[in-house]
């Protein structure tokens, strides 16, 4: 656990709880959708730092699926809310 | 250190949780659902499940979000405050 890593890891918190707080007080829709999508970046670094802790590739796959996936369901938000 | 993680996990989805309660606007909600399934993915991630976490990241974000988001299109109760 070098010291870097646990700078990154705090400013990873800030901007979580950042997000999250967006997520609760979002005065409209669109800033709700944003600071979700930013959530599930946040979340997909923490999983690739999660494969790298315990040494294993097949937790990458759960960061590659959730990334793709995240993309494509605040697409069709977005497409709900265009109309 | 991955305990740290996971509280701040928890500490986040019970937020989302709350949202999701509490919310009056329906798709709002259903972003805040997408984020309660996030952090569960994490967590199972955590407690060592690849193939649980990977079902849940393709059910949970994926799947559930986009049915409940066309659904409400369709249903016409959809609104932007």
């Amino acid at each position: 656990m070098s010291s870097l890593e646990l700078i990154a890891l705090f400013f990873m918190a800030l901007a979580l709880f950042a997000r999250l707080l967006r997520l609760l007080i979002g005065p409209t829709v669109p800033d709700r959708v944003v600071a979700a999508d930013i959530l599930a970046t946040i979340t997909t670094v923490a999983l690739v730092w999660i494969a790298h802790k315990f040494a294993n590739p097949i937790y990458l796959d759960i960061a590659l699926v959730y990334g793709v996936l995240a993309f494509v369901s605040v697409v069709v938000i977005a497409r709900v809310i265009e109309g | 250190m991955l305990m740290w993680i996971a509280l701040l996990t928890v500490i986040v989805m019970l937020g989302a949780a709350v949202a999701v309660l509490t919310l009056e606007n329906y798709l709002a909600a259903v972003v805040a659902a997408s984020v309660v399934s996030l952090g569960l993915s994490v967590l199972f991630t955590l407690l060592q499940a690849p193939d649980v976490a990977l079902a849940e990241a393709a059910v949970g974000a994926g799947l559930s979000s986009v049915i409940f988001a066309l659904a409400l299109r369709r249903m016409e109760l959809w609104k932007i405050k």
